[in-house]
């Protein structure tokens, strides 16, 4: 069909398609002009800026000396939703049966969803005496 | 997850490694903890996507480097475990190293400088911005009865963080985008609901105003309502972009990692209803939230999608019954439909809808896709897939059905909305999975 004629039927003008003349013929103002400032003057201006306060430094918790003995938490926090991240989680509990197979891991998926809390499961972890957390994946 | 990690290390004093993606490693690393946290957490990163990938890609990724300290992966994680804290990790209290407080005026200088300036400090959408001298501020400042020196809000960055703001600065904001005062009032109640939900995902806002305002300020609801015809929607909706940016302080890499983010972010989808063309018993959206008819209210959604009807209402196939097709293609966690007074009216007169609640209610009932297409949303398997599993039902059920069972998604059918604009001069409409961000926000107690 003719394109016109089909441009038409669907209640389309050809010449809205075609544009204007104007996209094709007349270059973009400068800067200056665009923004009606003549360059040489000085002027003052508000600042529109806002400076971030930096938040309080919150220590992190000692580190252990060893791994050696020790229980170790996986907590799979759920983002995605299908446990497909669970995945990284589980190679890295393999990983630590074959080469520090004194380490115990834990494997747990947090309760709620990847935006809430799950105060329940910190708990249990220190309540179980859990001496370190890798918490993930983040994406 | 920085949260839970911080949780877990400052509550109950146990070492925790935090383990992301390195599409967001750096924003944990940096903003996060120095704007928000201030727990210099131990981060390890796997390559992006992780998600998504077989299970010899995740062992593939433990053996391999850790994409933050670039040594063997699960070396990373026993060292961020055993290794001691250095002096900065075990610092309490105000961090050092803060940026002296921004003064009120800039040095004097050109204009050009000052545009140069201010696309160097991302204070722009990168159209011209309108130089926000004393004067022009004072008179838009004349556009609210609030003082300049009240403060709006305090917690205003991504996620909270501290960046108190007066009117005077959104007043400097409204001028910089090229606002009259007596939109002023609009871009107050805005500003008041930084921060906007940001994301990796492609999200984006819409902006609706209900109200005498609309008309007051010459806002469009009729002819064009979503095209660049009108100063009042076109401005107000580049008022919200700059607040993002300047108030909030968001910026792509640094306080956000939008991957695609959305060009409809330039604009904010921002229209007024048209509420004197509503058919009888379709009250406007604001009333229909609990506002009086006489109250000026903007509502703010947030949303994804923006599915057009191309074509107008056909005689052969009612709208509702496209609508219907097209809403199948949402994830079903909430959704709005703008539509032309023409094809409300036909809803209403032809098709029996008597008000906006009852077409909620039917597209709740009668939009279907399969549940592997439900599932297969990463937002929707994120947020609901962990709760189906707890058995929170219609969800559960969702789970464990076969891929190919048609489920209804929207089970909520106040969370279908409708809001009626444009000129009558096509019976056309979008379905958008746009959804109100809390309540409308009183104009009236800005003007």
């Amino acid at each position: 069909m003719d394109r016109r004629k089909m441009l038409a039927l669907l209640g389309v003008s050809p010449a809205v398609i075609a544009g204007t003349p104007s996209f094709a013929g007349t270059a973009p103002a400068p800067l200056s002009a665009a923004a009606g400032c003549e360059s040489e003057s000085m002027v003052s201006v508000l600042n529109p800026g806002i400076e971030t306060k930096l938040a309080n430094r919150v220590p992190l918790a000692p580190r252990l000396s060893t791994l050696h003995g020790k229980t170790i938490y996986l907590v799979d926090f759920d983002w995605g939703g299908m446990q497909e991240n669970g995945g990284v989680l589980k190679a890295m509990q393999a990983w630590f049966a074959q080469n520090m197979p004194s380490v115990k891991t834990i494997y747990k998926i947090k309760g709620g969803n990847f935006v809430t809390d799950d105060p329940g499961l910190w708990k249990e972890i220190a309540d179980d005496h859990g001496d370190g957390v890798i918490i993930g994946v983040a994406g | 997850m920085s949260r839970e990690a911080g949780e877990i290390e400052q509550k109950y004093q146990i070492p925790t490694v935090a383990l992301a993606g390195d599409n967001v490693v750096s924003f944990g690393l940096g903003a996060y903890f120095k704007d928000d946290s201030g727990m210099p957490l131990r981060f390890v990163g796997v390559p992006f996507p992780f998600a998504g990938q077989p299970q010899s890609v995740a062992v593939k990724y433990v053996a391999g480097k850790d994409m933050v300290s670039g040594k063997p992966f699960m070396q990373a994680v026993v060292d961020a475990l055993t290794t001691p804290l250095t002096p900065e990790e075990k610092l309490s209290g105000p961090a050092p190293g803060s940026a002296a407080p921004e003064r009120r005026m800039l040095a004097p200088d050109t204009p050009d400088h000052l545009q140069s300036l201010f696309m160097a400090r991302d204070w722009t959408d990168y159209n011209p911005v309108t130089l926000p001298t004393e004067e022009k501020v004072a008179a838009m400042l004349k556009g609210t009865s609030h003082r300049p020196d009240e403060v709006i809000k305090s917690n205003s960055g991504t996620f909270g963080s501290h960046r108190p703001f007066t009117v005077e600065k959104v007043a400097t904001v409204a001028v910089m985008a090229g606002a009259k005062p007596e939109y002023l009032p609009i871009i107050l109640a805005l500003a008041s609901r930084v921060p906007y939900l940001d994301s990796t995902t492609s999200i984006a806002q819409m902006i609706v105003v209900n109200g005498p305002i609309r008309q007051k300020i010459g806002m469009n609801s009729g002819l064009g309502a979503l095209g660049p015809d009108n100063e009042a929607n076109s401005v107000i909706g580049r008022s919200m972009t700059l607040i993002h940016k300047v108030i909030q302080g968001y910026k792509e890499g640094v306080t956000g990692f939008s991957s695609l983010s959305n060009p409809l972010r330039y604009d904010n989808l921002c229209f007024a209803e048209n509420e004197e063309s509503l058919p009888d018993g379709w009250e406007p959206l604001h009333v229909q939230m609990g506002h009086k008819r006489t109250d000026s209210v903007v509502t703010i959604f947030n949303g994804w999608n923006f599915i057009n009807s191309t074509g107008w209402a056909a005689q052969h196939y009612a709208p509702q019954l496209l609508m219907r097709d097209y809403m199948s293609s949402l994830s079903g966690m909430g959704a709005t439909i703008i539509m032309d007074p023409s094809v409300a009216e036909l809803l209403q007169s032809v098709q029996g809808f008597k008000n906006k609640e009852a077409l909620g209610e039917w597209l709740s009932q009668n939009v279907e896709k399969t549940a592997e297409s439900y599932w297969g949303n990463s937002i929707v398997a994120s947020m609901l897939a962990p709760l189906a599993r707890q058995g929170l039902k219609p969800y559960a059920d969702w789970l464990n059905v076969p891929g190919k069972t048609a489920i209804k998604p929207f089970t909520n059918p106040r969370q279908i909305h409708s809001v009626v604009a444009g000129g009558k001069t096509a019976s056309v409409w979008f379905a958008t999975d746009f959804g109100p961000s809390g309540g409308g926000i009183s104009i009236d107690e800005w003007s």
